[in-house]
Order: C-alpha cells, then sequence, then structure tokens
C-alpha cells in the first residue's frame, strides 16, 4: 500500500498559520487539486489543495493547530494502491475516545484480543489509529493524570527530564509560568486574542475590572450576530495594538490646493488611457519622501534595538464588504505616481473581491489609512504592529487661510499622525506632519 | 424536560446506579463507593463478575490450565519421566471450574458488603433520564420473580457488556454452543468444530483437543488470530498443526442441519467450492456484540449506534451528560482490563462532579496501549504498534527480535519455540525516535511477560532503558531485555550481527 504523507506545500512567506477548517474527513476520497483544509494567517485564508488523488487514511491536524510549510495535514493511500487492496467491507466500530480538553493524546486502541470479532462478521480491524508517538508528549501516565487534573496542554510543556521526558516538575513549573502570567497557553492566548468579549471577559491581565455584563434584552429587543472571521481575526490584533503601544497622535493640515489641480489636470491628459491617480498616490509618494528624511518613522521596535528598514513598502487600508484589509504597496520609492495608482487600483480591486494573497498584505513598513471619500475631519488611527506610525487622512475642504493680509480660499487635507512613543518623540511627529504638509503643498519638492 | 417520570427530583434512591457486574460494572461500583458514594449495582445474575469471571476469562483459564498440564506430562515420557494414560473425570474437572469461579464471585460479593453497595438483582431498563426499572431476578439463573422495582438516580453508569454472536442458520440444538455453553463442558465430543478462528475459538478448541477431541477451524480471513502479527501466529501454528483435521481458511460456513449422527454443517471456500463435516459439537465464536439495544437507552435519551454501540467521550460520558458508559458496550476492544481502566474512569467523573473534586471531575481515558492476549498453548500476547501495522502506516521501526532457543531458561523449560520481538522508533524525524512503540511475544507465559512492554511503552522508554534494566536470570521475562539488546545491538546471547 502506498501511504502518501501530504504536506503543506509553499504557500508563501508564513509561519503557523492556523488551521480554520477541514474539508476532508478520514475515509473521504479525494481528487489531486481538491482542498484539505483551510488555513489562515493572520491577514488572509488559503485552501490547500492535495497533491495526489486517494482515500484519507488519518488526518495530522486538527482544528486550531499551527502548521508551516512541510508540516504533515494527512495520510493518504494513493489511488493506485486502493485498487489492488480492496477495502474491507465492515470496519469495526473503533473505540470511541474524544479527548477531553484537558489531555490531548487519545486513547490508541490496541487490537482486539479476547472477544475478537473472528470470522463471519468482520476483519479484526487493520488500521488502529496509529499510536503516533512523534504527536504524544512524552510524558508517563502519573505525569499524563497530573496534567490534565491542573488542565495543563502537555503538548506545550517542554520536558526537562532526561531525553526530554515530561516531569511532574515541570508541570508545576509551566502552571506556575501561566498563574504569574510569564507564560500563556496556546488556548489561553487564543482566548485572550480570539474575541472583543475575551479582551475584557475577565480583565485579570491588566488588573482591570470584569468587563460589564448587561442583561440588553432587558431594555429592548435585541438580534446577536457573529462576528466575521476577518472582524474577528482584525479585533485581535487592534485590541493588542491598542493596549500594547504607546501612542500618540498629532492632528495637522496640509495645504493640497495646487496638488489638487494637478491632479485633476493629469486625469484629464490621461483620460484616453483610462489611467484614474488619485490623492492618495500621491500622498504615498509625499510620505515615502517623509519616511527617508525621518526614517525612525519607517523602523520596528525589537527589544532594546530599533530595527530601520531600508526599503519603504506602503500599507493602504482598505474597506471591503468583508471588513478592513490593507494591501501593500510594495516598493513605492521606485514608482512613479502613474504606477502607484495603477497598482492601487488593482490591489484595491483583488480586496474587495477578497483575493488578496497573504503576499500582498505583508511587509509594510508604513500604514495609511484614508477616509477622504467619505468624510470626517481627524481621528486618531490605531497603529499596525510591528509598524510605529500610521498616517490617517479625512475629507479635504476648501477652508478660508490667511495669507497675512487677507482670508484666501485653500483646499486643506486634515492629517492624523499616530505614532509609538517608545521609538518617536513628539516633536520628530511635528516636524515630520510639517515636512509632508510641505511636499503636499508644493510637490517639487519630492524631487530634491 | 428532565425528570418528568421521577416523582421527586430532589429525593434520588443512589448517587450513581451501575448497571451490570462485569469487570467493569463492579469496578466502577467499588471505586465510586470507596470514594463516598452511595451505589446500587444491578445485576440479572446471582453471582457478580459477569462474563469474564462466570463464563468467560476465568473459567477458560482453569480449564486451560488443566489442558496445559495434561499435555506437558505426557511430553514428559521423552524426558524419561512416564505417567500412565490419564482419564479425565469431565464432572470433576467442572466442579474444579466452577470452584474457582465461586471462590471469585463470592469474594465480590463480600467486598461489595463491606463497601455498602446495594446489590439489586435483575434485568434493569431506563424509564427516564433519572430512573430504571428492574424485573427482579431469582435462583441461581436469571428466573424472573414478576415483580419489579424502581430506582432513581443522579448519575448512571452502563456496563451492560456484550454476548456472543449467533449465526441465524444454525440449528437450536444441544450440540451446538457459543463460549458459554462450552465452558459449561457438556462433555468431551469425538469430533469439534469451530466457527471463526479468534482467539475464544482458539482457546476453546485447546481445551477440548487437549480432553481429547479432533477440531475442524473454519475462518472467513486468511488466516487463524486476526489482529497478531503473522510470525507470533506461525509459531502456534506449527506447535498446534496436530489438534487439526482440517484448517479451513477464508471459507464461508453456509448452513447447518441436526441429525441424530451429529451437526452437518456445509461450508464454501473463496472459490465457491463446497464443503462439508459432521460433528459432535459446535462452537460458535464469531465475535461478540454489545448489549446496547437491550435497555431501553432511549428513554433516558441515550444515544445507542446501529450496532449497538453507546458512543462516549474520553471521560466515558454519553450524549446525555449525567449518564456514563464502560467496557464492551462503548467499543472494541472487547476487553476485561480496558473495561476496568474505563470503570474507574467514569466513576471517578461522577464522585469528582458529585463531591466538588475538581481532581477527580477531570478523570479521562488516556492509555496510549491496551495488550491483548491469546491464553492458547503456547500464549500470544502483543501491545501497541504491530509490525503488519508499521507497514500499513509506513512508520519506520527498527526491531529487536529474541528467539526462546537462546534462553536457557525457555530451553531447560522446554518452550524453546517461542520468541520475544520488540518495535523501536525508527523514523529519524520523530520526537519519538528511538522509543519503543509495540511488542509481541509467543510462548509460554507470553501473557504475563507483556505487561513489561505496556508498562515501556506508557513510560515512553527506548531500547536502551529496556536494555540497560537488569533482569534475572534464568527467566522468560529476562527475553525482553534481550530483545531490547538485540535491537540496540549490545546483546551477547545472540551470534554477532552482520555488519
Amino acid at each position: 500500500m502506498a501511504m502518501i504523507e501530504v504536506k503543506v506545500p509553499d504557500i508563501g512567506d508564513f509561519t503557523d498559520v492556523a488551521v480554520i477548517e477541514l474539508l476532508v474527513k478520514v475515509g473521504d476520497r479525494v481528487k489531486a487539486e481538491q482542498s484539505l483544509v483551510t488555513v489562515e494567517s493572520d491577514k488572509a485564508s488559503m485552501e490547500i489543495p492535495c497533491s495526489h488523488a486517494g482515500v484519507v487514511r488519518a488526518l495530522k491536524v486538527a482544528l486550531g493547530d499551527k502548521v508551516n510549510i512541510g508540516s504533515v495535514l494527512l495520510e493518504l493511500e494513493a489511488e493506485d494502491a486502493l485498487e489492488s487492496a480492496a477495502a474491507p467491507a465492515a470496519v469495526p466500530a473503533a473505540p470511541v475516545a474524544v479527548p477531553v480538553a484537558a489531555s490531548p493524546a487519545p486513547a490508541q486502541a490496541a487490537q482486539p484480543s479476547v472477544p475478537v470479532p473472528a470470522s463471519s462478521s468482520a476483519p479484526a480491524p487493520t488500521a488502529a489509529p496509529s499510536p503516533a508517538a512523534a504527536a504524544l508528549p512524552h510524558a508517563s501516565p502519573s505525569v499524563r493524570k497530573f496534567a490534565r487534573e491542573l488542565g495543563v496542554p502537555l503538548a506545550e510543556v517542554s520536558g526537562s527530564g532526561l531525553k526530554g521526558r515530561i516531569t511532574l516538575a515541570d508541570v508545576q513549573a509551566f502552571s506556575r509560568a501561566v498563574m504569574a502570567g510569564q507564560q500563556h497557553t496556546l488556548a489561553g492566548r487564543a482566548a485572550l486574542a480570539g474575541s472583543g468579549a475575551a479582551a475584557g471577559a475577565s480583565g485579570s491581565e491588566l488588573g482591570l475590572i470584569p468587563w460589564p455584563k448587561v442583561d440588553f434584552a432587558k431594555f429592548g429587543p435585541i438580534e446577536r450576530k457573529e462576528l466575521g472571521r476577518i472582524k474577528k481575526i482584525s479585533a485581535a490584533n487592534l485590541l493588542r495594538n491598542a493596549v500594547m503601544i504607546p501612542a500618540v497622535t498629532n492632528h495637522d493640515d496640509a495645504d493640497i490646493t495646487e496638488l489638487e489641480a494637478f491632479r485633476v489636470a493629469t486625469n484629464r491628459e490621461h483620460e484616453k488611457s483610462g489611467v484614474k491617480v488619485t490623492m492618495l498616490a500621491f500622498l504615498i509618494k509625499a510620505c515615502v519622501a517623509a519616511l527617508k528624511k525621518f526614517p525612525d518613522f519607517n523602523s520596528s521596535l525589537d527589544g532594546d534595538a530599533l530595527i530601520v528598514k531600508n526599503y519603504w513598502h506602503i500599507g493602504f487600508a482598505a474597506d471591503t464588504p468583508n471588513g478592513l484589509m490593507v494591501p501593500v504597496l510594495k516598493n513605492a520609492d521606485q514608482k512613479g505616481v502613474l504606477q502607484i495608482s495603477l497598482e492601487m487600483a488593482e490591489l484595491a480591486k483583488k480586496a474587495r473581491d477578497g483575493k488578496l494573497s497573504p503576499a500582498e498584505m505583508s511587509g509594510a513598513t508604513f500604514t495609511i489609512s484614508s477616509l477622504g471619500g467619505i468624510g470626517g475631519r481627524y481621528f486618531t488611527p490605531i497603529i499596525n504592529a510591528p509598524e510605529v506610525a500610521i498616517l490617517g487622512v479625512c475629507k479635504s475642504q476648501m477652508s478660508p487661510v490667511w495669507n497675512g493680509t487677507a482670508f484666501e480660499p485653500r483646499l486643506l487635507l486634515p492629517l492624523s499622525l499616530t505614532w509609538d512613543h517608545r521609538v518617536i518623540d513628539g516633536a520628530a511627529a511635528a516636524r515630520f506632519n510639517a515636512y509632508l504638509g510641505q511636499i503636499l503643498a508644493d510637490f517639487r519638492r519630492v524631487l530634491l | 424536560m428532565t425528570n418528568q417520570t421521577h416523582p421527586n427530583p430532589t429525593e434520588f434512591d443512589c448517587d450513581l446506579l451501575v448497571l451490570g457486574s462485569g469487570p467493569g460494572g463492579y469496578s466502577a461500583a467499588f471505586r465510586a463507593a470507596d470514594l463516598g458514594l452511595k451505589v446500587v449495582l444491578v445485576e440479572r445474575y446471582a453471582q457478580l463478575g459477569g462474563v469474564c469471571l462466570n463464563v468467560g476469562c476465568i473459567p477458560s483459564k482453569a480449564l486451560l490450565h488443566v489442558a496445559a498440564v495434561l499435555e506437558e506430562a505426557s511430553h514428559l515420557g521423552a524426558l524419561g519421566v512416564e505417567f500412565a494414560a490419564p482419564t479425565v473425570s469431565v464432572d470433576k474437572l467442572r466442579a474444579h471450574k466452577d470452584k474457582v469461579i465461586g471462590k471469585l464471585t463470592g469474594g465480590l460479593g463480600a467486598m461489595a458488603k463491606m463497601r455498602k453497595v446495594e446489590i439489586v438483582r435483575g434485568y434493569g431498563a431506563f424509564v427516564g433520564p433519572h430512573q430504571i426499572e428492574v424485573e427482579e431476578t431469582h435462583g441461581s439463573g436469571q428466573a424472573q420473580t414478576g415483580s419489579k422495582k424502581r430506582l432513581s438516580f443522579k448519575r448512571c453508569i452502563i456496563a451492560v457488556g456484550s454476548q456472543a454472536v449467533r449465526l441465524p442458520f444454525m440449528p437450536d440444538d444441544a450440540r451446538v454452543v457459543d463460549s458459554t455453553g462450552a465452558l459449561a463442558l457438556p462433555g468431551v465430543p469425538k469430533k469439534m468444530l469451530i466457527i471463526g478462528g479468534g482467539i475464544i475459538g482458539l482457546e476453546m478448541g485447546t481445551v477440548y483437543s487437549a480432553l481429547g477431541a479432533r477440531l475442524d477451524v473454519v475462518e472467513m480471513l486468511d488466516g487463524l488470530m486476526p489482529g497478531a502479527d503473522r510470525d507470533l501466529v506461525k509459531v502456534w501454528e506449527k506447535m498446534n498443526q496436530g489438534r487439526f483435521d482440517r484448517i479451513l481458511l477464508k471459507t464461508k460456513t453456509v448452513g447447518a442441519q441436526a441429525t441424530p449422527e451429529g451437526i452437518r454443517v456445509q461450508f464454501e471456500g473463496a472459490d465457491g467450492s463446497p464443503s462439508e463435516g459432521l460433528y459432535d459439537l459446535v462452537l460458535q465464536a464469531v465475535g461478540r456484540a454489545p448489549n446496547g439495544k437491550k435497555i431501553a437507552a432511549e428513554r433516558a435519551g441515550v444515544a445507542v449506534n446501529g450496532r449497538g454501540f453507546i458512543e462516549v467521550d474520553a471521560q466515558m460520558r454519553s450524549n446525555v451528560p449525567h449518564i456514563f458508559a464502560i467496557g464492551d458496550v462503548v467499543g472494541q476492544p472487547m476487553l476485561a482490563h480496558k473495561a476496568v481502566h474505563e470503570a474507574h474512569v467514569a466513576a471517578e467523573v461522577v464522585a469528582g462532579e458529585l463531591l466538588g473534586r475538581a481532581d477527580l471531575a477531570r478523570a479521562a481515558f488516556d492509555a496510549r496501549v491496551i495488550p491483548s492476549v491469546a491464553y492458547t498453548d503456547p500464549e500470544l500476547a502483543w501491545v501497541g504498534l504491530t509490525e503488519e501495522q508499521a507497514k500499513a502506516q509506513g512508520i519506520a521501526v527498527r526491531k529487536g527480535l529474541f528467539p526462546w532457543s537462546a534462553s536457557g531458561r525457555a530451553l531447560a523449560n522446554g518452550c524453546e519455540q517461542g520468541f520475544t520481538k520488540l518495535l523501536f522508533d525508527d523514523r529519524p524525524e520523530a520526537a519519538g525516535h528511538g522509543r519503543i512503540l509495540g511488542g509481541g511475544i509467543v510462548g509460554r507465559h507470553a501473557g504475563d511477560l507483556i505487561g513489561e512492554v505496556a508498562l515501556a511503552i506508557e513510560m515512553g522508554a527506548d531500547a536502551i532503558d529496556i536494555g540497560k534494566t537488569i533482569h534475572p536470570h534464568p527467566t522468560l521475562g529476562e527475553s525482553i531485555g534481550l530483545a531490547a539488546e538485540a535491537a540496540h545491538g549490545s546483546c551477547t546471547d545472540l551470534p554477532p550481527q552482520r555488519r
């Protein structure tokens, strides 16, 4: 029998993506290229196709498991092998072993012995669940029992005993570390990140009082709607970024009267070719210039060090029917405004269609969130970690500006720059905004 | 919706009602009582212990022991000790077997009393989620008294076991028996047919053959003792060929008639070729079916699948949170030692929940392996991964094999045909590389030896751990240490390995 291990193929630059959906089960006959599981990074979800045709003999991943390139997803009995070995008609009922939350190791059923269904009824089970020694934590029964009592997930405990065996002391140390907040279980992390409610469910993480419980129905009719997948993921990210970053927002206005005139003229020139330049494209170009002048804004914090990036990939938040997505325009410094406009239009369309690839959503060094098309004046965007700054822009407005002798009607673009105070200070932020304003006021400065 | 059939939901007759008193049932009842619960145990027979103690494991071993001594005595002639041909009194033998059973079941009854476990005799069936009705029985068997009794419980553990499968076309005749009937030892037939080449059939065949019967065995699959590695079975086959007139493999039993001369049975080979035989005794040993459909489980809302099994989680809990199930009725393998462990889990979860003890309430069945034993002569025992499974699942294993022909003790005891085999994880990428995954032993007392291999698997031992553990010399158990050394390449009781 040709048993094949189906592994995660090269799916791009991803590590530890979670399995969110199992599309096949043991016993299913699958075709090559049929989708097997859906995985999801913090940015996108993908279906992983099968490399061969055959019958699924064992699933090696469960919902919530983290996989990487090369991780084994399942065991497949390849199609050609099946023809020679006719599948047994009657499969004896396997012992039911649904692991409880605290014991991830299911019992491996041994072969039946005394009352084996000997002849007429059914063949002995030849494919009892594999002992899968590799997947089981290396711990003796007494340690497994102790861990179960405490609710410690043994799979997450590293063993300090001989040959990596998990000892009783390891389980105690793990549970102490979790209690002290120095360590999190995967489940705990998921719960923390999982939902908005979990954010404050206990409040214990931050020593806060519990999240208020209100019986809303008491006050009027209500309806419960589950959050969408992207909402849930972005909620977890936003919460972390909001709580963990000491963020400050500076507000400013940029005079874009001339730039807007130039933009309109440019679009008229290119009317036939169909290229439409948006203010956001100019803004991206202008931001790259400002980031080059203030490199700390194009960095990430790594412990006590700052990683300053010598590339300029600009994320731009896009409102899609599925929720907020952030496609990334790569190497914005090497592209002209026309090309940026073209690529942005393409990325935005993909985002709306839910077709953004994970690669198209990663690698940003700075993000722009634009509400320009909608309205408003200023807001306080949340930094997209591990970036250290984000620029929010709203709708430009014609405003009276005092030019020294008279009020003049000028088109002003409201800017809201949120920055990480661990990396940047208020003076730098004010200079960044001022410089950005200068460029937008006279775009020729980009060339300087 | 619960309790609608219960007179007063606040008062229950007991904390825990255990339905069935086999190894699973009595273990659950006793464990729960020891933990402080008020327990009622419902059993239809006069004796506790279920199939295992009364008509299964224990009586068959009492008879197998006698068979082994009988046969060994006859072999002693070659060693210079001659006995006269034995005369067998079947009645005395049966009495001996019953005495063994009596000691054990009597002991159980006494232990139930000491624990204040109340025993209610009769057939139990659910009438609601918290109530059971017992049709009371009396006498030595299961004769019904006609009176009924209702019992209410906070929690219930279903431990109703299984029963032998009957082939529909077998005539209703005293000469056609299942394992229970065979253990009753009605007499010694001249010619016996065993339908089903599994462990139960072959154990009973060993007993009857030692007492003088000639055997035929018919099996649908292509080998006897399915589930065990073929190399183990081969040793047994070689030593047992003499018992059989015919071993019919890949053969179906298609018909049978009771005639004054005997039971006439028709077979059909894989190629459709018909054959026939005439027997004084026919043993049906084609498997066991769970008793899940006989207790009106639906009235408690407990789901029973089409084959009669009750599905449970790792805490042995059914789909109804306060009702648990253990043993044969929850699935294969149908083994007493599995049932006992499941029983303790269920009892601890129940006690933990009722007494507010979180440590107990988290109990779960997480044994990695369950050993299997055929108490034939020689015995076969295996645990964990078999070589066939390793091959089928593509798991690379390193094999350590120690033939008993190299064991001084086996030679001295005249059982040098056996061997001990251990399998270690040889997948270079596996986290458990080098650890023991399984083992198989064929030879005298193999069943007594396999426990060490099971312990090694649960503890995650590797070949060096086992090999460096000093085993006493000269023993059969030593062969486990030596097999581990063979896997490691350090065994000096075997010829040097080729490099």
